[in-house]
């Protein structure tokens, strides 16, 4: 399973996956530095710049082989993050985990993941139609998007 | 594998090795927490009662640690780090209070709030609506 887009989606899903699975799913958070250093001494008069570390945290169920990623850099996130891993420890389930649509209950999660992934593909399926308008002096929008599919 | 630490001590050396680690700004150090099912007690009875307690381990995942096929034991090799504790359910709050403070003010390497940035931002922000 591949990282997800956010923290939000990230304990959701988590969440639900120690729900369905709440023996022997394990959270592991890796803090980390960039393992391969490109040559410094040469470029070190430009910017002293400090590797910046990153933060990953991965809910694995081996039993169903399920595992979830979300990784970030930013140290503004850090509480926050293990403050929720906690919840997720003591049995939170989705709603407890006070996002902010916890209103949309597992059940809707399915229909969520959906629209997420659709979304983009309309924004860029529709923006070369718009161009393409511009240019044969609108001919139909919805002609053109499908030409260009 | 050495023993379960408290909590107190598991912090305390949790907060050094992160700091180590963000000094160096090198290596990696890996945080697990896992529910700690007993394998004595009966099945049932564990997923019928009360939530089970936590276990916690944190390690730096040495790999210079001696590889057991070359027996030589090189004076480079330093052992790798572990810690662990076991958190009860009704510690868990408590417990991850303290932790989430000690990861933050351990893990250093991250990208702070830079207000220097948003103030450049601001500015760039400014001289594109000037222009």
């Amino acid at each position: 399973m591949p990282y997800l887009p956010t923290s939000q989606a990230y304990l959701e899903q988590s969440a639900l996956l120690l729900e369905a699975y709440p023996n022997g799913t394990r959270i592991t958070t890796k803090y980390n530095f960039p393992s391969s250093q490109k040559p410094k001494p040469t470029e070190e008069s430009t910017t002293p710049t400090a590797p910046i570390a990153s933060l990953t945290i991965k809910t694995y169920n081996p039993t169903s082989g399920i595992c979830l990623k979300y990784r970030t850099n930013k140290a503004a996130e850090v509480g926050r993050l293990i403050t929720s891993l906690g919840k997720l420890a003591g049995g939170a389930n989705v709603a407890a985990l006070g996002l902010g649509n916890a209103a949309a209950a597992p059940v809707a999660q399915a229909g969520g993941d959906v629209e997420m992934t659709d979304a983009p593909e309309e924004g860029t399926g529709s923006a070369p139609a718009a161009k393409t308008e511009g240019n044969k002096g609108g001919k139909g929008k919805k002609k053109g998007g499908k030409g260009k599919r | 594998m050495a023993p379960h630490l408290g909590h107190e001590e598991f912090f305390s050396s949790l907060s050094d090795l992160l700091s180590k680690t963000s000094q160096k700004a090198r290596g990696s150090v890996f945080l697990t927490q896992k529910p700690l099912i007993d394998s004595t007690a009966s099945l049932e009875n564990v997923s019928s009662s009360s939530r089970p307690s936590i276990l916690i381990r944190a390690t730096d995942g040495n790999t210079n640690a001696p590889n057991p096929k070359n027996n030589k034991v090189g004076k480079k090799t330093v052992s790798k780090v572990k810690l662990s504790t076991i958190v009860a359910p009704e510690d868990l709050e408590a417990f991850y209070t303290r932790y989430a403070e000690v990861c933050k003010a351990g893990m250093t390497g991250l990208k702070k709030r830079d207000r220097k940035k948003g103030k450049a931002k601001a500015k760039g922000g400014a001289k594109a609506a000037k222009a």
